[in-house]
């Protein structure tokens, strides 16, 4: 990977301040993306993977939210320094996002095709008409079935795997160099979420562009990602290329979700997979802050946190205690 | 859309045929001798006949369905009755006085709705800074006092001792100019006619009565209308496809006013049909306190002199008023909203 990068995040951090206090839902993500590239990231409920996107697209809601430190560089430039008008000219136009409740995601009152053409038409200079046309050209590309007559549908006349298409020919209107996709598929049911994770997988070697893909679903991380992000209360834990990370776990929290995952088609949320709760982000412990999960855990880990670490070529973990969890799985025989 | 009001239509008949059954039976409770009453102009006429045969002879002892079928044709015609307290037909009194009320009711209902409408939808994108908190001040105020204590605190103020807004519907030499040759009754609402027959001062004039009467029939509902509006905002600007069309690099100004304004308007449209049927209520306390002579204080005078056939004439088209307002409101929900329009 010798190519610039297209977007480089460094130790971001966005809390949000309410009544209760303050919530670290990111706090001190850092990773990369580079161009035609998909990265994965994973993590449970509540871990700071919206948050972290929506801090991308400048989305995050004001008050409460507010990115507190760190820099989103997105070709070079600094996302975190430019105002909502410079903002506006990058949302659906270099960067895109699809969303996970398709829905919702679409505005009961208006067409798909005005939806689509609102786009077209903020970023590119044509004419209504013209707009129209690449729509329904969009519709075709996703796979729509009779796209001139859905163009004027409304979303509530097209099923859930449908809309989804819809949004994600809204996204890629505009020809993104990145696509955000916040869990794009858990909404759906099975058949649906295979069909559309192949659309997107075709659409990548189609249009080029990288895909930041969210995730609680360490299958379809598997399928799609190059690269993954391991996620844990606000925090990347584990960063390596999807290979490395499911042949060799380096953390002790993905390393759990593993172990306890035999077949890693199945869903993150509903196992248990390690005992205890995630961590309140109005309250986080002391140090790691999966200590209070951890099988591993030392006086150490309660006290200091522990950064990531390339612990091998391109495989970073953040743990004190990389050691144990390789004796653990020595005497497992896993591995 | 079409297609959606003329489904609309076709059960029209059905609600009229109920409502003027549901008023008939009203009718009915009346002894045969007390509906007598509608068909005698004048008490004389009773002087010199046995009250028995015109019972019969008017066929007042006919099984109910005659009587509907002949009191139901009659409607049709636009006959029910003489009214006693008018001193004219049911009709004729109704013709009569509906511009005065009609141009009350759409200056209280459409500057209202509007303006309502877009002060919610300012209060929303300002949330929780000052106006907001005043506008939820004037709207505890604007509920919780009565209309008929409203009224007359504004008579007091406003005529009483500044002098400003006058009651009834003209100053006597308004009235003159209006019953004059000269001026041409287009419509009967004083001031579009004033504007026809290009006299300015009847405008004016016109405009000075109304604004008491309007204010004091609408002041509950400014507050109302804004309140709904803005809540309803804020709820669909946390939508998520509000969010999209963030994400798509739309600009906040369209974001509220095209993505989130048209969704919101929804809940707004059911507060809107209910305050027209409020308005109704409040016509005939207004009118009555600010003297003037439309169907809302025609209504009340009516019932307190026992004047049935007006009273039941006015249920019937008040009761038409009602299946027109709620069609208007059911084609609104249509305009706005393609699921309905659709389903
Ligand atoms: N507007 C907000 N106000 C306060 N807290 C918020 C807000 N938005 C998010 N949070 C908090 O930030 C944390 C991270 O939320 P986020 O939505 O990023 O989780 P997630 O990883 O996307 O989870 P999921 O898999 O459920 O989508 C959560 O604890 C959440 O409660
Ligand atoms: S740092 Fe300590 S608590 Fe955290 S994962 Fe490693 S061993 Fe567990
Ligand atoms: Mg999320």
């Amino acid at each position: 990977m010798s190519k610039e990068k297209l977007i480089d995040v460094n130790d971001l951090a966005t809390y949000f301040h309410t009544e209760e206090g303050t919530v670290k839902a990111v706090d001190g993500v850092s990773f990369e993306i580079y161009p035609g590239e998909t990265l994965g990231i994973v993590g449970e409920s509540g871990c700071g993977k919206s948050v972290t996107s929506l801090s991308i697209m400048r989305l995050i809601e004001s008050p409460p939210g507010k990115i507190e430190n760190g820099e989103i560089l997105f070709n070079g430039k600094d996302l975190t320094k430019l105002n909502q008008k410079q903002m506006r000219k990058i949302r659906g136009n270099d960067i895109s996002m699809i969303f996970q409740e398709p829905m919702t995601s679409l505005n009961p009152v208006y067409t798909v095709g005005d939806q689509i053409m609102e786009a077209i038409l903020i970023h590119k200079d044509v004419s209504k008409k013209e707009a129209r046309q690449e729509a329904i050209d969009m519709l075709t590309k996703v796979g729509i079935p009779l796209p001139e007559q859905r163009v004027d549908e409304y979303p509530h006349q097209l099923s859930g795997g449908m809309r989804q298409r819809v949004m994600i020919a809204m996204s890629l209107s505009c020809d993104p160099q990145l696509l955000i996709a916040d869990e794009p598929t858990t909404a759906l049911d099975v058949t649906i979420q295979a069909q559309i994770l192949e659309l997107m997988n075709s659409l990548k070697r189609q249009f080029g562009m990288a895909i930041m893909m969210i995730t609680h679903d360490l299958g379809v991380i598997a399928e799609v990602s190059d690269r993954v992000a391991v996620m844990y209360a606000g925090k990347v834990v584990e960063y390596a290329d999807v290979k490395d990370l499911y042949g060799d776990p380096k953390h002790p929290y993905t390393w759990g979700l593993m172990y306890s995952i035999p077949h890693i088609e199945k869903d993150l949320e509903r196992l248990e997979a390690i005992p205890g709760n995630v961590p309140n982000p109005l309250n986080f412990p002391e140090g790691c802050k999966f200590n209070t999960r951890c099988q591993f855990a030392t006086d150490k880990c309660r006290v200091d946190e522990p950064e990531l670490e390339e612990v091998e070529e391109g495989h970073y973990s953040a743990c004190w205690h990389v050691d144990k969890l390789e004796e653990q799985k020595a005497k497992q025989g896993r591995g | 859309m079409i297609s959606y009001i003329v489904r609309r239509l076709l059960i029209l008949p059905i609600i009229l045929i109920g409502v003027t059954l549901l008023v008939f039976s009203m009718i009915m409770m009346l002894g045969p001798y007390e509906r007598l009453s509608t068909y005698i102009k004048d008490p004389a006429e009773l002087k010199n006949v046995d009250v028995d045969v015109l019972v019969t002879k008017l066929g007042l002892n006919d099984p109910w369905y005659e009587q509907y079928g002949r009191w139901i044709s009659g409607v049709a015609r636009g006959d029910m009755g003489w009214s006693e307290s008018a001193g004219s037909t049911v009709t004729q009194a109704f013709l009569s006085r509906f511009p005065a009320t009609a141009e009350l009711g759409l200056l209280a209902l459409l500057p209202v709705v509007v303006g309502g409408v877009i002060l919610g939808v300012f209060a929303s994108v300002h949330h929780n800074d000052f106006w907001d908190h005043v506008s939820r001040v004037l709207a505890i105020i604007g509920w919780s006092v009565p209309t008929f204590v409203f009224g007359l605190i504004m008579l007091m103020i406003f005529y009483g001792t500044l002098g400003w807004f006058p009651p009834s519907r003209l100053d006597s030499w308004a009235l003159d100019i209006v019953n004059s040759a000269g001026f041409i009754n287009y419509t009967n609402f004083f001031i579009i006619d004033g504007l026809l027959n290009a006299n300015f001062a009847i405008v004016g004039n016109a405009i000075r009565h109304l604004v008491a009467p309007v204010i004091t029939i609408s002041i509950l509902w400014w507050a109302f209308i804004m309140r709904i509006t803005r809540s309803s905002m804020l709820e669909i600007l946390r939508r998520d496809y509000i969010r999209t069309a963030r994400a798509k690099g739309v600009k906040e100004n369209v974001v509220v006013y095209k993505h989130a304004v048209r969704n919101a308007l929804i809940p707004v449209v059911t507060v809107a049909g209910r305050m027209v049927l409020g308005l109704l209520g409040g016509l005939v306390i207004t009118e009555t306190i600010f003297n003037i002579k439309g169907l809302g204080q025609f209504m009340a005078q009516a019932a307190q002199q026992l004047d049935y056939p007006a009273v039941l004439g006015g249920t019937l088209y008040f009761g038409f008023l009602l299946i027109l307002i709620n069609l208007c409101v059911d084609v609104s929900y249509a305009i706005i909203d393609p699921r309905i329009r659709l389903e």
